[in-house]
């Protein structure tokens, strides 16, 4: 009977909003990627950041994530109208300028709680924000309507958290786990670091790639025109795991 | 077209169901007869005769005076009880709900469905009768038993033995009819509707027309009315904002439960404060992207008590929804992926900043 009430409800729904109103979720299109141009691309297994789906970067201390964020938030300002950094705090955004930013598509919004910081990141993913950088958690409540509302528009969310919660990380399609395997050294003066970036889930490609990061720190003021990516894949050793288990956080 | 009708009592009638299976009557003094019920029909108490006379014809009926806008909200509690189960629905006040179910996958299921729903509303099993447009499905429906379905295949064949006066005319029309010995709708369908018309004008035309079961007439779809209020009146004026707060969060759940089975959004927020003394003061704003949750109706409203100085303690809360944005727009938004306007945004953005105050910060390009 609920079954028949069910079928009846997608008739009428199909009936007066045509056809493409409801559509199953084997029917789906796959996501579509977003290519940043850095070695996440590789990563995910799609060629791109997915859109419409939750990456989350994580990693204890200074590993690399936040650099790597703010270069794909960079690069997003320069393709996107509109790219959003919800900040629970820590967000400098005069770290950004050395990645070259396109300052006027950039908006912050400065989340002093947690429960702000849900409301901020599912209204705009839901109006169709381009690029969404979640510098702080969100409760579990808002993450239904974070992911509903990306999926619908196609903005890419990446979270940059050190130890996600069990939600957060369960609601991510693509997770990096970031690690420092060693500081950079240049004139007896640190000039970068080392870390390997490990994908820990994947629901969108199969998982387990993983890469060397070699990451320089901005020393100084630097002109446009000499701008070049402060984010190489050092000697890439991807490690290719026998089985293809899930990986799912 | 696929029609079908259910027919049911006068919606006047369906006010009072304790008066079920008795002979009532409704209709203002000197005026005429609005409705009556099946029983009072043997003693020849026709509509629209002069209620003197019914009275006369049938002293042992009850007499109900008419209520106009009992009847409207019947009438659209039907229809919207109807409202998913046709692409169109039209429901009338003589108790009549038409289904268009062109194009539904199950109708009968939809038929079904609408059956309990008729019978749920109005409390009496409703005639159906399905036909290939709404005349002929009317007429099919009032030769129906109650709870049950005649269906008609071929409209002209089943109009042509049923008499002409059922066809939309009036007193006189029918009158000319009977002269020209036009007796049976067979008869009506036989003449060319060029003749009738010379006879009955533009009506004759019609006449013709319905009576060759061509279905002239096209429903006029009833849409869910696009505006929405919830108000709370207090015992005791109210001082406390905490207070206010809590019913206002309570009338915005109930808003938002309506919004979300019309499947709208609302385009303009209002709320008003009414004092003990009648005087009210009310906010209103106009919101480019349209609010239907709970959480994001009470966002603005919420932030708008937080701030307000009423001058006197508050009788009333009233929260209105003036322009909801129909369902139809917002169903094609929510499966048109990465459509994302600049516009929508830059809504959301303000929307955030009415809401927590100064938490948006836009750095300029040097």
């Amino acid at each position: 009977m609920q079954a028949q009430n069910l079928e009846l409800a997608i008739d009428s729904i199909r009936i007066r909003f045509g056809s493409q109103a409801l559509t199953r979720a084997a029917e789906l299109p796959p996501p579509r990627p977003w290519p940043s141009g850095t070695a996440v691309d590789r990563l995910t297994g799609i060629g791109g950041l997915p859109r419409g789906r939750l990456a989350l970067f994580t990693g204890n201390g200074t590993c690399g994530k936040l650099s790597l964020g703010l270069s794909l938030l960079a690069g997003a300002t320069r393709e996107f109208a509109h790219a959003m950094v919800i900040d629970g705090g820590g967000f400098d955004p005069w770290t950004l300028t050395s990645f070259s930013p396109e300052l006027g598509a950039l908006t912050v919004v400065r989340a002093p709680a947690p429960e702000i910081a849900g409301e901020a990141a599912a209204t705009l993913a839901r109006a169709g924000a381009g690029f969404l950088l979640l510098m702080c958690e969100i409760p579990e409540h808002w993450l239904g309507p974070l992911e509903s509302g990306a999926n619908r528009s196609g903005t890419v969310v990446v979270g940059v958290i050190d130890a996600p919660s069990r939600a957060l990380a369960h609601a991510s399609s693509f997770s990096l786990g970031f690690s420092r395997s060693d500081w950079i050294w240049e004139r007896g003066q640190l000039v970068g670091l080392r870390a390997s970036a490990r994908c820990v889930k994947n629901r969108v490609a199969p998982p387990l790639s993983e890469t060397e990061l070699e990451i320089r720190y901005p020393l100084s003021a630097q002109p446009l025109t000499d701008y070049t990516p402060r984010i190489n894949e050092a000697p890439i050793q991807v490690i290719e795991m026998e089985s293809c288990a899930s990986a799912v956080v | 077209m696929r029609v079908c009708c259910g027919l049911t009592a006068h919606l006047e009638l369906a006010r009072r169901p304790d008066l079920y299976g008795t002979p009532v009557i409704v209709g203002r003094w000197d005026e005429h007869v609005v409705a009556a019920s099946e029983e009072t029909s043997a003693f020849g108490v026709l509509h629209g005769m002069a209620l003197r006379q019914a009275e006369h014809l049938c002293p042992q009926a009850t007499f109900v005076l008419p209520d106009e806008e009992a009847v409207v909200r019947i009438r659209e509690l039907i229809a919207a009880a109807l409202y998913d189960l046709a692409p169109v629905v039209e429901v009338r006040d003589e108790g009549i709900a038409w289904l268009d179910l062109s194009g539904v996958t199950n109708p009968g299921q939809s038929i079904r469905a609408a059956r309990h729903r008729l019978l749920r509303a109005i409390g009496r099993e409703p005639r159906l009768g399905l036909a290939p447009g709404p005349f002929s499905a009317r007429l099919a429906a009032a030769r129906a038993r109650p709870g049950r379905l005649l269906r008609v295949a071929d409209a002209r064949e089943f109009l042509a033995a049923l008499p002409s006066r059922e066809l939309p005319l009036d007193a006189e029309q029918r009158e000319r009819l009977d002269l020209l010995g036009l007796r049976t709708l067979g008869a009506v369908a036989s003449v060319g509707p060029r003749e009738l018309e010379s006879q009955l004008g533009r009506d004759g035309r019609h006449a013709v027309l319905l009576a060759r079961g061509l279905e002239p007439d096209q429903l006029d779809a009833w849409r869910p009315p696009l505006f929405t209020s919830a108000h709370r009146q207090f015992g005791e004026p109210v001082e406390d904002r905490e207070a206010l707060l809590f019913v206002a969060r309570a009338l915005c759940g109930d808003l938002a439960d309506e919004l979300g089975l019309r499947g709208a959004g609302a385009k303009h927020v209002r709320v008003r404060l009414i004092f003990d003394s009648t005087e009210s003061e009310k906010r209103e704003s106009i919101v480019r992207h349209p609010l239907s949750s709970a959480t994001e109706l009470f966002g603005l409203i919420g932030s708008w008590i937080k701030e307000w100085q009423p001058r006197a303690p508050i009788a009333e809360l009233w929260i209105d929804l003036p322009v909801l944005e129909a369902a139809g727009r917002r169903q094609l938004r929510l499966w048109a992926g990465g459509d994302g306007s600049s516009e929508e945004v830059t809504a959301a953005l303000e929307r955030l900043q009415e809401r927590f105050g100064d938490v948006i910060w836009q750095p300029l390009p040097a």
